[in-house]
């Protein structure tokens, strides 16, 4: 493209976009390397999955941001399945899961719908579940639910609970990225930034994090009008 | 349920052999024994002419040839493909379905890279189930039976499965504006609105308003979403029609700027958009559109000469002459014993040689015009027409020109656009106003006969309307209001004699005939309707 004018910010999100690509490339070859080995499940293996999984989340994150905002961003709202997006969700971890033997749950209805967008939910929560995956022992459960107006995405596990930091207690959540060590907040910021641009009349999305699962970990509630 | 790989046959499109080794794999492991692979689009449509598949998994970027759209319009536009196969994109881009929105042939799915088999079954999944409900109706669709995929279509939303609820009103609401059924259509968007604001439902009731001639509500409907949703491609590509509609030319051609902006992708969006620039006299821009639009037809199935002449025609306007002959040249070798090429060539040659003064080489040109024209007869496209026309008055003979002219405003008296194109090539050579007195003659004409006809008709004297307008069709044989009557007429006969074999395939005539002659289908829809429901009975 010859004659565009570059800017910054669109040359970090296209070099974005390659980096990303050539990840894509790399995780194909670990996991055809990791086929090949006997000792498949040793820990290397399972550590460099997560570590290229949670860079891929990151760069599509910033991919996201960057477009919401220069304005090259909008959600495609229509009605789903809670069931089908969290189906969805437990999919994209699969191999993930049952590397680590995790058991993860769901909890739903199978007459629950709500209106969103669909591609941005799923990439939000599987955020979430990424996130989780990293501070579980054994067990990880997503559920949806009505509540008033609301439709509640709950991801709930059994690790430690969040740091004190990041609860939201009883308010919403308003973290906005933050330098705790291991953790940039990018993850619940981007969240919280696609909840909020869901609405309906006088209501907004919004998050919650608090330590009040029933498995005893972390919860995260995701509430969309 | 669960798709049942084993029987399915399967091709794979992956330019990396490392990602196209892995797809296979991971269809093995799915339980599929029937794989293909292909690395480029060449292969790809070579392979799909060889063999019928079922699921088709194609990535998008496929280094330098056509990429993952072109090969899905080429395999339908070719039927290698039917509204059973599945056909998945695959993209490294999370939002391909943005970028790609608005184009017509949508594949069944996007899956972003990487993907897991768990991922790609339940897309599979999705789709067989998506397929068993819509296909029956979109197959009554693409051939064009309105009145059954309606009806299809009812039938599937009274069984009211949840799933695909919203998807069946949208498909629904879609039918009822094709048949011209807009009050049907209008009930739906504004029952769906009520629940919730959804921009495809908003997008529609700014449809209805387009086609009932409410150009200034559609504007303003779609200047509204477009605010709130700057990525819903298709409310770019309507608001143009609405702009050009009420003749904001200009407006018009901003609106596609901004699309293409967006989404530069578009083949179609690109080449609207160099039309425009040029009628708003923004050489420039039009020239870009053009180059873009050569650019992406490169590999596909829809590249026409018309593009390369239509840059040709830009650079010769900018004085660059030596440009616009080198783009005529790469049009010879792009379409190579295509005579229509060779038509557009020879004609744009004719005049620039004129002008820079070789009058050896415009005349040796315009002789092969006159030879090339009539080798096309009538498959000339009415542009092309019309530039041959210029050249005969270049060329001084204006009689010829004259009479090309005179048969072009009789056949397109009611096409606003290109009378106007008329006008402005006649103001181009420095002949304003030559054509009004024809146009405006024509013009008196038509509503004459047309009258007279209609009159006919309503006074119930059917034999001699149809007469009538089977006289006037011989003097106008692509007027839009005669061929649209004529069929209404017809149909009429048809309802009120009872159907017999030759009344029967007069009326699809020329229904046919309105379909060809560009009638848009909200005029033309609830005579199709009528049509299918009288000559079938619907099954239960």
């Amino acid at each position: 493209m010859p004659d565009m004018p570059i800017n910054f910010p669109t040359l970090v999100a296209s070099s974005i976009h390659d980096i990303k690509n050539s990840l894509s490339t790399v995780r194909e070859l670990i996991s055809q390397i990791t086929a090949n080995q006997q000792n498949s499940s040793s820990p290397e293996f399972t550590q460099l999955e997560l570590e290229t999984v949670k860079m891929n989340n990151h760069l599509i994150q910033l991919l996201e941001l960057y477009k919401i905002d220069s304005d090259k961003f909008n959600l495609m709202i229509d009605e789903y399945s809670a069931l089908d997006i969290l189906q969805e969700i437990e999919a994209q971890h699969a191999p993930t899961l049952q590397l680590n033997n995790i058991n993860l749950t769901i909890k739903c209805s199978d007459d629950l719908y709500c209106y969103c967008d669909y591609r941005h939910i799923c990439n939000a929560l599987s955020n979430i579940v990424n996130n989780a995956l990293r501070y579980t022992n054994t067990q990880i459960c997503i559920s949806a639910y009505k509540e008033k107006q609301y439709i509640v995405f709950c991801v709930e596990d059994d690790g430690q609970g969040y740091l004190e930091q990041i609860l939201s207690g009883n308010s919403i959540q308003t973290v906005s990225p933050v330098n705790t060590p291991n953790n940039t907040g990018l993850g619940i910021h981007f969240v919280a930034t696609i909840a909020s641009l869901h609405t309906a009349k006088d209501d907004k999305g919004f998050i919650t994090t608090d330590n009040n699962s029933s498995l005893g970990g972390a919860r995260f509630c995701l509430f969309l009008p | 349920m669960s798709v049942n790989l084993s029987n399915k046959t399967i091709l794979v499109i992956e330019d990396n052999a490392v990602m196209r080794r892995s797809m296979r794999d991971m269809l093995y492991t799915l339980g599929a024994q029937t794989i293909y692979e292909a690395e480029n689009g060449i292969a790809a449509i070579d392979s799909m002419t060889k063999h019928q598949f079922d699921i088709v998994l194609c990535d998008f970027v496929l280094g330098s040839g056509k990429n993952g759209q072109q090969i899905l319009e080429e395999a339908k536009f070719k039927n290698l493909i039917t509204y059973d196969t599945i056909f998945i994109i695959v993209s490294a881009h999370q939002s391909a379905d943005f970028v790609l929105s608005s184009i017509e042939n949508k594949p069944d799915e996007y899956i972003a890279k990487p993907f897991n088999p768990q991922q790609l079954i339940r897309r599979l999944e999705k789709s067989y189930q998506r397929k068993k409900f819509l296909s029956p109706i979109e197959k009554e669709i693409v051939n064009g039976n309105y009145a059954r995929a309606i009806h299809h279509c009812d039938k599937s939303i009274e069984k009211g499965n949840k799933a695909f609820h919203s998807q069946l009103l949208k498909l629904r609401a879609e039918l009822a504006i094709k048949v011209a059924d807009f009050q049907k259509a209008g009930t739906i968007y504004q029952e769906i609105l009520q629940q919730r604001e959804l921009a495809w439902a908003r997008l529609g009731t700014g449809i209805i308003a387009f086609f009932q001639g409410q150009y200034e509500l559609s504007i303003g409907i779609f200047e509204d979403l477009l605010v709130q949703n700057p990525m819903l491609m298709e409310c770019y590509d309507w608001l143009t029609k609405s702009y050009e509609a009420v003749g904001l030319h200009e407006k018009a051609k901003d609106t596609l700027n901004q699309a293409t902006k967006i989404s530069p992708q578009s083949l179609s969006r690109q080449k609207k958009l160099a039309i425009l620039a040029e009628k708003t006299g923004h050489l420039g821009e039009a020239e870009k559109a053009y180059l873009a639009t050569a650019q992406l037809s490169e590999y596909s199935v829809h590249k026409t000469p018309s593009d390369f002449f239509g840059l040709a025609k830009i650079y010769s306007k900018k004085n660059l002459k030596m440009e616009a002959l080198k783009t005529l040249e790469d049009m010879r070798q792009q379409f190579t014993g295509n005579p229509e090429a060779d038509l557009r060539a020879a004609t744009l040659e004719t005049e620039i040689y004129q002008e820079i003064g070789n009058d050896k080489l415009s005349r040796q040109s315009f002789q092969k015009v006159k030879r090339l024209k009539k080798r096309l007869k009538g498959k000339t496209p009415i542009d092309l027409q019309l530039e041959i026309a210029k050249t005969y008055y270049l060329k001084e003979d204006p009689e010829s020109a004259d009479k090309i002219i005179s048969e072009l405003i009789h056949s397109h008296i009611d096409d606003d656009n290109f009378i106007d194109d008329i006008r402005q090539m006649h103001s181009d050579i420095g002949q304003n106003n030559h054509s009004e007195v024809l146009i405006q003659q024509t013009k008196q004409e038509l509503i004459h006969i047309n009258n007279q006809g209609v009159g006919l008709y309503k006074k119930g004297e059917f034999k001699q309307a149809l007469s009538f307008f089977e006289k006037a069709i011989e003097e106008m044989p692509n007027n839009k209001t005669i061929i649209l009557n004529m069929a209404k007429i017809r149909l009429h006969e048809l309802k009120e004699n009872g159907i017999t074999q030759e009344t029967l395939l007069q009326t699809h005539h020329y229904i046919k005939r309105a379909e060809q002659v560009g009638i848009a289908v909200d005029k033309l829809g609830s005579l199709k309707i009528e049509f299918e429901k009288l000559t079938r009975t619907l099954p239960e």
